[in-house]
């Protein structure tokens, strides 16, 4: 069944719901073959309003693997993003078509609570947000208590985040300090370990380092790398390094003009986007040649 | 921020006369006036001073205080435009002109502010401290105002007076007003946008229709006990309302949105992320907003005029009969014969103006406690962020 937009001969994203490999990129090792989705969108269309922000998009994001979502600005990668964790309805007049299926779960079914919808698919966003009126374990704490989740042992569980975050060490003896005093990248990572400390089964992050210096993002793309282990991730990035050293698959978005919806290009392994693109203009895009 | 390091980059003209350390380590300060500059403009007041002066002698035109004043500050603008064109040319001219212009026009708007702060100072003074401290412990029954020496009187039943009264509205009308600005700032629907023009109009309303409001609603309907402390209260919460609650949205406006969907992030109900989020945030901000309500009412006097009236004897009570505050208690004493009267009064206003002082102070050091937060929350985030 295939089902995106604008695909060009070769590309492997034909058959839906995505499994790693296709007829025309065979199953990397890295990967195994059930590829059991953790989170599917199918046929998602956005708009704002009357514009169309994205078209027709069907991707797979499966268990305990990081998917990259890379493109141009204002190609609708936050849009989907946050279209992912129910995040876009909260924007007036925006509105769209197609389902998310978590688990097999549509989460767009009006049965499903949006509070225990997000619960379960946490955020971090592009720009460090700690709550400033808490301190640092407060942050930590915030996701249980911001949902009336009580939890029986709340210092373990903030030392268990912080250290899954990669700042147990530098916040240790400070917990009861301000989450705003630390610096832009311990401030990232505490959204990161405030995120995880609802136990999330999928994490979105929304060019998490993009407001970093080379440093936080180092530290922050390892802490990725771990979590992998426990949590399905979806990051946006503009960063092509970064996506290939952090991604497992990845995801090229795409506009073919202005004022046109987004539509993804090419789907495939981080390997096989970056070393063996099916379309020319995936090959033009993650080597800087436009976009 | 005048303290540039080192080699300084040119900041302008005026500037540039200031910069070149002899210690590179060392910060050097840019001096913010010119040289020359306060020279000029002390010589140019002299000058024109000098010469209206001299004019006004040799025509024999007599001229008052104020009419001495306004020829020489014509003349001074006179004299100091001709001296700065001469020296600097056009352009510097219109610069420092424009300068005396900015700065003349903020003193002026401070003469009547520091006026009444310091005619009240000076003529409450007497009253208050005289028979210290008599003054905040007895009330007016030992005060006949044709007879009895400045002395005798006191304030405490107006004091009380005002405290329960501003305290009850601030109870009445704080949590209804903070509601009401979370509603405001939540809700995006057709009905909180004619809600905030109500608001906003009735920010506008007039005090004595707040008096008559309470006076027709209250205070008629009770009869002859329908004055008290209570009625005054309402009349209070009417004015107060309005205002708290649009300096709440204010308040509540600069909360970043990013930390809202922070929240929703997480999972959270949209009524955990205003009272565990959004109002944490806001407040010390919040604090503030209910501080400069309590300023902006403590001193109302139409409103009451209507719900309560002035009395000698204290009343603690404000929910039964009649009971005195500072505003009534010092009218009355200003219609009664008397010069003691009037000093007294003069008290009154001084212990007034002290409470509107406190408040007011109060609500610059709570709101600065955590600077630049409440009011370029953005520009922080950014800077930490970077």
């Amino acid at each position: 069944m295939t089902t995106l937009d604008g695909l060009r001969q070769g590309t492997d994203v034909g058959s839906f719901p995505a499994s790693s490999g296709g007829a025309a990129a065979p199953a990397t090792s890295g990967l195994p073959d059930s590829g059991a989705s953790a989170l599917v969108a199918r046929e998602v269309s956005a708009w704002f309003g009357s514009h169309k922000v994205l078209e027709r998009i069907s991707l797979g994001m499966e268990q305990k693997k990081v998917t990259a979502l890379i493109g141009p600005s204002g190609c609708g990668k936050s849009t989907f993003l946050r279209i992912l964790n129910r995040m876009h309805e909260l924007i007036p007049g925006a509105a769209l078509s197609g389902s998310v299926h978590l688990d097999d779960v549509d989460i767009y079914d009006p049965a499903q609570q949006i509070t225990a919808t997000r619960l379960k698919i946490g955020m971090v966003f592009q720009r460090p947000n700690p709550f400033p009126s808490m301190t640092i374990a407060q942050n930590v704490l915030s996701g249980l208590r911001l949902s009336g989740t009580k939890v029986a042992n709340p210092d373990a569980l903030v030392q268990e985040c912080l250290e899954k975050a990669g700042m147990w060490n530098e916040t240790r003896n400070r917990l009861n300090h301000a989450g705003a005093a630390l610096s832009g990248g311990q401030q990232q990572r505490l959204c990161i370990a405030r995120a995880l400390a609802v136990r999330p089964k999928v994490l979105l992050m929304d060019e998490p380092c993009s407001a970093l210096d080379p440093i936080s993002t180092g530290v922050i793309e390892e802490t990725i790398k771990e979590l992998r282990e426990e949590v399905t991730i979806v990051i946006v990035t503009h960063n092509m390094q970064q996506a290939q050293r952090v991604s497992d698959s990845c995801a090229l978005f795409l506009v073919d003009g202005e004022g046109m919806p987004g539509h993804i290009v090419e789907w495939g392994q981080t390997e096989q986007v970056f070393q063996d693109p099916h379309d020319p203009r995936t090959a033009d895009y993650v080597h800087g040649r436009f976009g | 921020m005048s303290i540039v390091v080192g080699q300084a980059p040119n900041l302008g003209p005026d500037v540039a006369g200031g910069h070149g350390s002899t210690h590179p380590d060392r910060p050097s300060r840019h001096r913010k006036m010119p040289q020359g500059m306060a020279t000029e403009a002390v010589g140019s007041a002299v000058a024109s001073f000098a010469l209206v002066w001299l004019v006004l002698t040799l025509t024999a035109a007599g001229a008052s205080a104020v009419g001495f004043g306004v020829f020489w500050v014509m003349g001074f603008l006179l004299t100091y435009g001709l001296l700065t064109w001469r020296l600097h040319g056009v352009l510097l001219m219109k610069e420092r002109l424009a300068t005396v212009f900015v700065w003349g026009s903020s003193l002026v708007a401070l003469v009547p502010l520091v006026a009444i702060i310091v005619y009240v100072i000076v003529h409450g003074f007497a009253a208050v401290f005289s028979g210290f401290p008599h003054f905040f412990f007895a009330d007016m029954s030992q005060f006949s105002s044709a007879r009895s020496p400045v002395t005798q009187a006191g304030m405490v039943a107006a004091i009380v007076g005002t405290v329960e009264q501003v305290g009850l509205a601030t109870i009445f009308s704080v949590p209804i007003a903070v509601l009401t600005a979370t509603y405001l700032n939540e809700s995006t629907g057709t009905f909180a946008r004619v809600l905030g023009t109500v608001v906003d109009s009735m920010t506008g309303t007039p005090s004595i229709i707040a008096g008559l409001f309470v006076y027709l609603l209250w205070v008629q309907p009770h009869g002859t006990s329908g004055k008290s402390g209570l009625a005054a209260a309402m009349a209070l919460t009417v004015l107060m309302l309005p205002f708290v609650t649009r300096s709440a949205q204010e308040v509540l406006l600069v909360v970043p949105g990013s930390l809202r969907e922070a929240a929703l992030a997480l999972g959270a109900p949209q009524w955990r992320v205003v009272l565990r989020v959004v109002l944490p945030t806001a407040r010390t901000g919040m604090v503030t907003a209910v501080i400069l309500g309590i300023a902006r009412v403590v001193g109302e006097t139409a409103p009451l005029l209507l719900a309560t009236s002035a009395s000698s004897h204290t009343n603690w009570n404000p929910f039964r009969g009649i009971q005195s505050d500072l505003p009534l208690q010092i009218y009355s004493l200003v219609t009664q014969p008397g010069v003691n009267a009037t000093k007294v009064a003069w008290g009154g206003a001084f212990v007034l103006v002290l409470v509107v002082l406190t408040l007011f102070t109060l609500a610059r050091i709570v709101g600065s406690s955590r600077p630049g937060q409440r009011r370029l929350p953005w520009r922080r985030s950014k800077a930490v962020a970077a």
